[in-house]
């Protein structure tokens, strides 16, 4: 049910991004080749992009196009635009992973632990905390987190995904960490993950700000119930009570809350590789922007619409199977 | 939304005392405006002059120093309050005078009409509305205008949202039927019965929706797709100051930042103060 609801939405995207590239001002062809081309050049590149059809027959060439994966040519490398694409790929999910698993941990412990010592001192960090994070734009704190960790404490890396020659002998999945476990090479794991701390830990708190409060405020409704007072009454442990009973009651919601920031995590994370110099999509966009590359501009905007489209479904079909009275 | 999140938690620290939160959010916009306004009397140096050596620090004559091109970053700050106000505002007036009718409408007429629209608005709505700007961004290219166009697109859904809601409740309520029993027109109805109802709501969502604009205009310009320099813009300075942390240059960095920080700050906890003041009867929504 809500994967047929997620069509039009997937729809509705690529309509209004197709409009929004080829109806407003600009004409991408001029904007490629220059003010300077001659007409005749130009007219041969609009025939071959096929942009001297009617609007509405390019719209549905287009929408075909996509339907069996031709996200078109790059104008820029003259590779298919999908190519390009997975191969980026791997380094954006595996910074929004790790961005996640970080939000995530910091969401459940903090959160947890502010409701179980409500109005206590470590309540109050815990909401400062939150307000404060809310408030960084991305990149500013990405950029504090290099002046500090790469900077002044020469810790860590501040930018790429990996030192020079420090990738994977064999690629399997384009994640780096993974990979490298898999091929053993235990010095690449150690320079990826060196490489991931910033970053992810960049996108990881400030998306972990939401988590914290709906966590918190989740864990505070159960602790006040009825079962948590039985609990209570049978002697069990106050660590049971909060991580079992409390918390494990919360979750539900708080899985619907995160599935629905991924859609911040993803803007979050555009900013995030911009800052970081990482080589995922987001950084391919920003890239393909400033070389006017429109093909590649419109399929990362897809790509992008596709991932927000498939992880609603994934965190509606993870609820369902964590809440058995929820069905779609 | 952004600031309505960081408004609330303010207003559950403090507790009962909102009305301080919101004096506080008051007097940051003031200082704000005040910048704004007074940019040119205020800052020491042109902002788009080289007024010192290059990459000073902080230092009296250059209380944030100098970038690269020695051009005054406190000035710049100052300057920089007016390129974030206006895109904001643009932005957010165009969202509202399309998104408010838009909502109005649909949601008193209702039906087919009232789905596929909601629809639409729904996806724009739950796409990340920075890539989407982004999107509108790189096509209409860099300039004022452009950039809050791109911004408004994203929040005309917030607009739409909060009024249909409100209107598909209200047309339902006794003295709207009343008005409809004794003849007033659809236009009438909507102008005198529905709007004054949902106009409250609407000033605290404007309020909020500044302070997103002015976080998604930062990011924009952070990007490359802002403004065209030398005009200050703390986002767009943000980015050019990061090419010098490595050389431990701070100063680039630290001070728009705070500048972004405490706008939005700033703005978020007026918003929750006046919709505590507006909308006493709706109680915290987790």
């Amino acid at each position: 049910m809500r994967i047929l609801l997620s069509i039009p939405m997937i729809l509705i995207i690529l309509t209004i991004v197709f409009f929004v590239l080829r109806v407003l001002p600009g004409n991408p062809v001029l904007a490629m080749l220059g003010p300077k081309a001659p007409p005749e050049i130009i007219h041969a590149m609009e025939h071959q992009m096929g942009l001297d059809k009617p609007i509405i027959v390019q719209y549905f060439i287009y929408l075909s196009h996509i339907a069996v994966g031709n996200f078109g040519t790059s104008s820029y490398t003259s590779l298919p635009v999908l190519q390009e694409l997975l191969q980026k790929f791997p380094a954006t999910f595996e910074l929004t992973f790790y961005s996640m698993i970080i939000a995530v941990f910091i969401g459940i412990f903090l959160g947890s632990y502010a409701a179980y010592n409500f109005g206590k001192p470590m309540d109050i960090f815990a909401r400062v905390y939150s307000i404060f994070v809310y408030s960084f734009p991305v990149f500013w704190f990405g950029i504090m987190l290099q002046l500090i960790f790469g900077v002044w404490l020469h810790w860590l890396p501040v930018s790429g995904r990996s030192a020079p020659f420090m990738i994977p002998n064999h690629i399997y999945t384009g994640v780096y960490t993974l990979d490298a476990i898999l091929n053993g090479q235990w010095d690449v794991l150690t320079d990826a993950i060196k490489h991931l701390v910033l970053p992810s830990f960049t996108l990881g708190v400030v998306i972990s700000s939401i988590f914290v409060r709906m966590v918190r405020s989740n864990v505070l409704l159960s602790l006040s119930s009825q079962y948590v007072t039985a609990a209570r009454a049978r002697g069990e442990s106050e660590k049971k009570i909060l991580f079992k009973h409390a918390l494990k009651n919360s979750m539900p919601p708080i899985l619907t809350i995160m599935g629905l920031q991924f859609a911040l995590l993803l803007a979050g994370a555009i900013l995030t590789e911009t800052t970081f110099s990482w080589p995922g999509i987001g950084n391919y966009l920003i890239t393909r922007i400033s070389y006017r590359d429109f093909p590649a501009i419109q399929g990362a905007i897809v790509f992008f619409a596709f991932f927000v489209a498939v992880i609603s479904i994934l965190v509606d079909i993870v609820n369902a199977w964590i809440d058995p009275r929820i069905r779609y | 939304m952004l600031s309505e999140k960081i408004g609330k938690n303010i207003k559950q620290l403090v507790g009962d005392s909102s009305g301080i939160m919101f004096l506080v959010g008051l007097f940051l916009l003031i200082i704000f405006v005040i910048m704004a306004v007074f940019a040119p009397y205020l800052a020491p140096y042109s902002p788009i002059k080289p007024t010192g050596a290059p990459l000073l620090h902080p230092q009296a004559s250059h209380l944030m120093g100098t970038d690269n091109l020695g051009y005054d970053v406190f000035s710049r700050v100052i300057f920089g309050s007016r390129m974030a106000f206006s895109i904001a505002a643009i932005a957010t007036v165009v969202a509202a005078a399309i998104g408010i009718p838009t909502g109005l409408i649909v949601g008193y007429i209702g039906g087919k009409l009232d789905s596929v629209i909601t629809m639409i608005m729904d996806s724009v709505y739950t796409f990340p509305g920075l890539i989407l700007a982004i999107a509108i961004a790189a096509m209409l290219g860099q300039g004022l205008i452009n950039i809050s166009l791109s911004i408004a697109v994203v929040y005309i859904p917030t607009y739409y949202r909060v009024i249909r809601s409100q209107v598909v409740t209200i047309k339902s309520e006794l003295y709207v039927e009343g008005a409809r029993a004794i003849g007033a027109k659809s236009p009438t109805i909507l102008s005198k019965y529905v709007l004054p109802n949902v106009l409250p709501s609407t000033i605290v969502v404007l309020s909020m929706n500044i302070a997103d604009a002015i976080m998604t205009e930062a990011g924009l310009s952070f990007l490359g797709l802002g403004i065209a320099p030398p005009t200050p813009d703390w986002g767009y300075d943000l980015s050019k100051g990061q090419q010098f942390i490595l050389q431990n240059d701070w100063w680039l960095v630290v001070f728009p930042g705070l500048a972004i920080i405490l706008i939005v700050l700033g703005f978020s906890m007026f918003s929750e103060g006046l919709n505590e003041y507006l909308n006493p009867n709706i109680g915290e929504k987790r």
